[in-house]
């Protein structure tokens, strides 16, 4: 009987846990995809444009968890390269990229932790924009 | 029997509790994908706005990117979701004022999901907007 407990909440788990995570997952890319096209669409080689920037990922509608929480905890850096990163940028001229990480989405999980599963899982997302034209490089 | 009997009812409860949330979940994050992939379409495509029917042309361009993920599906293309149509899909425009585009914001309204059991009714999401980020063409006509 216990064993058959156990598989009986695996499979539950699997559905209904899982089928959160992947919302989750999905809802965050979205969102680091829009926000960071946001945040690159105003870098415009001034001071100002990094305010804007911050302040259009802020004003970001989108949700997840089912479209219901909003996105807390999120990164915005900027790139003249691609690769060196940074949120405090010093040469504002040179920026060419804007990268929003959204990583603070812990999905809590309801079935999975009674058969040994975590409590919670984090599905993190991240996104690179170019500026001119604003296009996803990543 | 009887242990059989009661037993029975409540696996077969959990199995359908755990089918109609399984495949909700699944139609979703469906809807989710395709609402997500609409809005990078509508962000990045020309915005041609020499006449109101040019908007709405290029409006059903993005319902169909949404419903079927194809701007000009063919006449038998089959949509994403069972019985998701178009008109189940709501693009709004966040307009400046010299009627330039600067955002792009896609719904799902009034979608019901059939998942044998029971149906479920997804209105006003998944929703999802992105920044404008296309071209303005206030004088060009959609082809």
């Amino acid at each position: 009987m216990s064993v058959c407990m156990f598989l009986l909440l695996a499979v539950v788990g699997m559905a209904f846990d899982l089928g959160r995570v992947y919302i989750a997952r999905n809802e965050a890319q979205i969102f680091a995809d829009a926000a960071s096209m946001a945040a690159a669409q105003q870098l415009d080689g001034t001071a100002a444009g990094i305010d804007r920037a911050r302040a259009a990922v802020a004003a970001m509608p989108n949700r997840w968890n089912l479209a219901t929480k909003k996105f807390s905890g999120v990164v915005i850096e900027f790139s003249a390269d691609g690769e060196q990163w940074d949120q405090q940028p010093k040469n504002l001229a040179a920026l060419r990229f804007a990268r929003v990480t959204a990583p603070d989405n812990h999905v809590e999980i309801m079935f999975l932790r009674a058969v040994g599963g975590p409590q919670e899982f984090t599905v993190p997302a991240r996104a690179v924009a170019s500026t001119k034209p604003v296009r996803l490089t990543q | 029997m009887l242990e059989l009997a009661v037993s029975a009812g409540v696996m077969v409860s959990c199995l359908v509790g755990t089918f109609q949330f399984g495949y909700t979940f699944y139609a979703y994050n469906q809807l989710v994908t395709a609402v997500g992939n609409g809005a990078r379409y509508a962000a990045q495509r020309t915005y041609r706005a020499a006449s109101e029917q040019d908007i709405e042309r290029g409006n059903a361009a993005i319902r169909n990117m949404v419903v079927y993920g194809d701007a000009q599906p063919e006449p038998a293309s089959a949509p994403v979701l069972p019985k998701l149509t178009p008109e189940q899909v709501n693009v709004h425009w966040e307009l400046a004022g010299d009627g330039a585009p600067r955002s792009v914001n896609i719904s799902i309204k009034g979608y019901t999901l059939d998942a044998i059991y029971r149906s479920f009714t997804f209105d006003g999401r998944p929703s999802v907007e992105f920044p404008y980020v296309g071209k303005y063409a206030p004088t060009e006509r959609e082809p």
